[in-house]
């Protein structure tokens, strides 16, 4: 196998290291992927539903990068690869918290407590 | 679409093409639409005829569509743009014919050439295509041609996927164009918004057709984006540190990081508003819960970096000439580069701005307001940058010059006008009226489609070894200028005097001095236009006059110009070891510029493949299937795209080799026609004597 993103051998990492950690990235996102359904079809509270649904989703984004994209915060390609998480969550962060904002707002300005309708965006 | 769907034709019947209604009905309107269905008809069999008669499917098939070259790959990205632009600047001709003819009466309230729901249509296409398959093309062209040679790189990090990537956009434009003979298009113009999209007001195919364009030619420029992203990191030549790359690839990797980031938001706010209209979900109805504000919201998230993505490409092309054209070097090269990153940035931040009216609170806006006020900074850095570059330059005025006159002058209006719409109060009178159509066309003509002709005057020679007519392309610059200002600096006054965008007809009297302004104007785009296929086509008549096989036409100062015109295949004989910024330019400046390397090696380049093609067949059978409901051929297709990827990984696939021996002696030839050709000075840079050697003493860049 080849190191991350040089195209030289690396005489260190053979095949079999490399498939065990596909491997292991599948059966982690899989079993996360499991979990979330599980949550979602039981009888838990609907804010206990969302919490752990958005938590088994960040876990299953952390296996994909680590096991899949071969994201590693040490050796050479350290420093590349915190500035692009970094970079990620930052302009992600941008986006979700600009439409929390905007869509928090607006959602006061519909009067949302208005009875009879549902919606989807709550301010609280 | 009253009859019930067939299992086979799905929603398809005789009654779907614009002949039915000019059979039922004719008027200009059914006229106009007729025959434009039948000029795509007609060019499609006098393409295909033209192919057979000179038995070019052999080659064509061979040599472009399934070749992975990053160069061919540019070369056939921008011949889809400009095929698109055609069709885009004579729906722009159409739409401001009919406005000229569209004063209603109390009376009788709808004049006009076309339609309102035909003319809706009409804007509603040629936003979709000039923003999606003229504007987005004609960049990732320019891009996958410059981006490699600048670089020192022979290909693209991944060649296969790029021509995926062109595979998919091509269908996407294929979707659009089809759309004129077989059903009609979404009319709720190109940003889609529902709830009138949504299936409860827009039943039919029309948005379907725009849903399945987006989304499909979507994920291809996210690909293409991560593409340009790893070849900037991952294949600059020995030496070419970041800050010694070409202006052009720093705003290259902008575009990348921005396409990375905004284009999936394009991708989600559509793929939600095709469950809405496929599988009855409630995101943006009114009804249920839905909410389509959230829309506006998603869609902005990647509308805003997408005006970034468009104009950064052309202020990489306005970097290189104006330096270039001027013999100096560029003026503060770190201040462009910090500018475009800022731009880049904060280019995500400034969302709101596009529906300031929408009800959310003053603090919100004027929040959002003042980011689009700090983006004019940098863009504002990057003007006074060109300027001093050119200042006291011994400027050559070329057709891609003219180009950068009419921006510098065009584009700061267009700008200033935005910064003017970035003020929430003003923009609540102004918002919605063609003020702000006047507005974006006069940042996105000058600003993209001049950068970008004035980007294919400048490298056309490196892609087919010949130059471009100078005196024709200067016509085509002056005439798409003063197209321009006739066409558009009209919308503002009427903007101001309340007139609506995208009004089929109005009643004000007043309005129309300035509409037939506007109108002739148009005439003038037209006239742009066909001066632009002139051009390459007297071009390529005068060709051996025109030829340029040294390489370096315009005495320039990046890596590309050190190869032959038109680039061989593997691009450099070795991967040039970078020395300094203008590596090129401090080898004229030092020594023999052309001295041959001591030994060549056996290059490895990627081997033809149709994988991009068959890809690209699949999803267009796919997304014409869910456009008509034909359910069988959507699964059939959809099934087929892992499968032909699955196909591919299990095949065991050898690189083409191109032999030491091959390179040498391409290389020796090109050396020894440039030690041939006598050197050309500036003062005859437009003559038959520049034979793409310049004068070596003469750079100052």
């Amino acid at each position: 196998m080849t190191r991350p993103n040089t195209g030289e051998v690396d005489p260190q990492d053979g095949m079999a290291a490399e498939i065990k950690s596909y491997a292991i990235g599948f059966a982690v996102s899989l079993l996360l992927t499991l979990g979330a359904f599980t949550a979602a079809m039981s009888d838990i509270s609907a804010t206990m539903k969302v919490l752990l649904i958005c938590i088994a989703a960040l876990l299953q984004i952390v296996t994909h990068l680590r096991n899949f994209l071969h994201l590693s915060f040490s050796g050479e390609q350290s420093r590349e690869d915190l500035l692009l998480v970094l970079f990620s969550v930052t302009l992600l962060a941008i986006m979700a918290g600009g439409t929390w904002y905007i869509m928090s707002d607006l959602s006061d300005r519909m009067h949302t407590s208005h009875e009879g309708t549902t919606h989807s965006f709550k301010s609280n | 679409m009253n009859e019930a769907t067939s299992p086979i034709f799905g929603n398809l019947n005789w009654q779907v093409t614009p002949y039915t209604d000019l059979l039922r009905d004719v008027n200009s309107s059914t006229i106009v639409g007729a025959g434009a269905a039948s000029v795509l008809v007609l060019g499609t069999i006098a393409g295909v005829a033209l192919l057979t008669y000179m038995r070019w499917w052999g080659p064509l098939y061979r040599n472009w569509l399934t070749s992975p070259d990053a160069k061919k790959i540019g070369i056939m990205y921008i011949a889809l743009a400009l095929i698109m632009l055609a069709r885009g600047i004579i729906e722009g001709f159409v739409m401001r014919t009919h406005q000229a003819t569209a004063l209603g009466t109390l009376a009788q309230q709808e004049s006009g050439l076309v339609a309102p729901d035909h003319f809706a249509q009409l804007f509603s296409t040629h936003g979709t295509i000039m923003i999606f398959f003229v504007a987005m093309p004609l960049l990732i062209g320019l891009i996958n041609f410059v981006l490699p040679q600048q670089l020192g790189a022979r290909d693209m990090a991944f060649p296969v996927v790029n021509q995926v990537s062109l595979g998919l956009t091509t269908v996407g434009a294929a979707l659009v164009m089809i759309s004129l003979l077989i059903g009609k298009f979404g009319t709720g113009g190109w940003t889609m918004y529902p709830p009138y999209t949504g299936i409860e007001y827009s039943p039919g195919e029309g948005v379907d057709y725009w849903l399945w364009a987006i989304l499909i030619s979507g994920i291809g420029s996210t690909l293409t984006g991560m593409n340009f992203a790893v070849t900037i990191f991952k294949e600059r030549a020995p030496g070419m540190h970041f800050m010694r790359m070409p202006l052009f690839c720093w705003t290259s990797l902008c575009v990348a990081i921005m396409m990375i980031y905004a284009m999936p938001a394009l991708t989600v706010s559509s793929a939600m508003l095709a469950l809405d209209r496929y599988a009855g979900f409630h995101f943006f109805t009114n009804e249920a819960g839905g909410n389509m504000m959230n829309y506006a919201n998603i869609f902005w998230m990647f509308g805003h970096p997408e005006v970034y993505i468009l104009i950064l490409p052309a202020f990489g092309v306005f970097s290189e000439i104006s330096s270039t054209y001027s013999g100096k070097r560029l003026y503060g090269y770190t201040s462009l580069v910090i500018a475009s990153m800022s731009i880049a940035v904060i280019s995500f931040t400034v969302w709101l701005h596009h529906f300031f009216t929408m009800g959310q609170s003053a603090g919100v806006n004027i929040a959002f307001g003042i980011a689009t006020m700090i983006i004019g900074i940098p863009t504002g850095v990057k003007i006074y940058d060109w300027m001093a570059t050119m200042w006291r330059g011994r400027v050559r005025i070329t057709a891609p010059i003219v180009y950068l006159t009419g921006f510098f002058l065009l584009f700061v209006i267009g700008g200033l006008s935005g910064i003017i719409l970035a003020n929430p109060s003003i923009d609540y009178q102004v918002h919605n009226s063609t003020f702000l159509v006047a507005h974006f066309h006069n940042v996105i003509i000058p600003g993209v489609l001049y950068g970008m002709l004035a980007g294919i005057h400048y490298w056309f020679p490196k892609a087919f070894g010949f130059r471009l007519d100078e005196a024709w392309g200067r016509r085509t610059a002056f005439l798409f200028v003063g197209g321009f200002v006739f066409t558009f600096l009209p919308l503002y006054v009427l903007g101001l005097m309340g007139m609506p965008r995208r009004s089929p007809t109005f009643q004000n009297p007043d309005f129309m001095p300035w509409m037939y302004i506007a109108g002739f104007g148009a005439v003038l785009m037209l006239c742009a236009l066909t001066s632009l296929f002139w051009t390459f086509w007297t071009s390529y008549r005068n060709r051996l006059a025109l030829a340029v096989p040294g390489g370096d036409p315009w005495n320039g100062s990046t890596l590309e110009w050190s190869t032959p015109a038109p680039a061989p295949e593997w691009t450099f004989p070795r991967i040039p070891h970078v020395q300094a910024r203008h590596d090129w330019g401090e080898t004229k400046r030092s020594n023999d510029p052309w001295r041959a390397p001591k030994q060549y090696c056996d290059i490895e380049m990627p081997s033809n493949t149709p994988h991009g093609l068959l890809i690209a067949g699949a999803s267009f059978c796919f997304a014409f299937a869910m456009v008509w409901h034909i359910w069988w051929l959507a699964i059939l297709s959809f099934l087929a795209v892992p499968g032909l990827i699955a196909l591919r990984g299990m095949m065991i696939i050898e690189p083409k080799i191109i032999k030491a021996a091959e390179v040498e002696e391409a290389d020796c030839r090109f050396r020894q026609q440039v030690a041939n050709l006598s050197a050309v000075t500036r003062a005859d840079e437009e003559t038959s004597r520049n034979r793409g050697v310049p004068d070596v003493s003469e750079f100052a860049g």
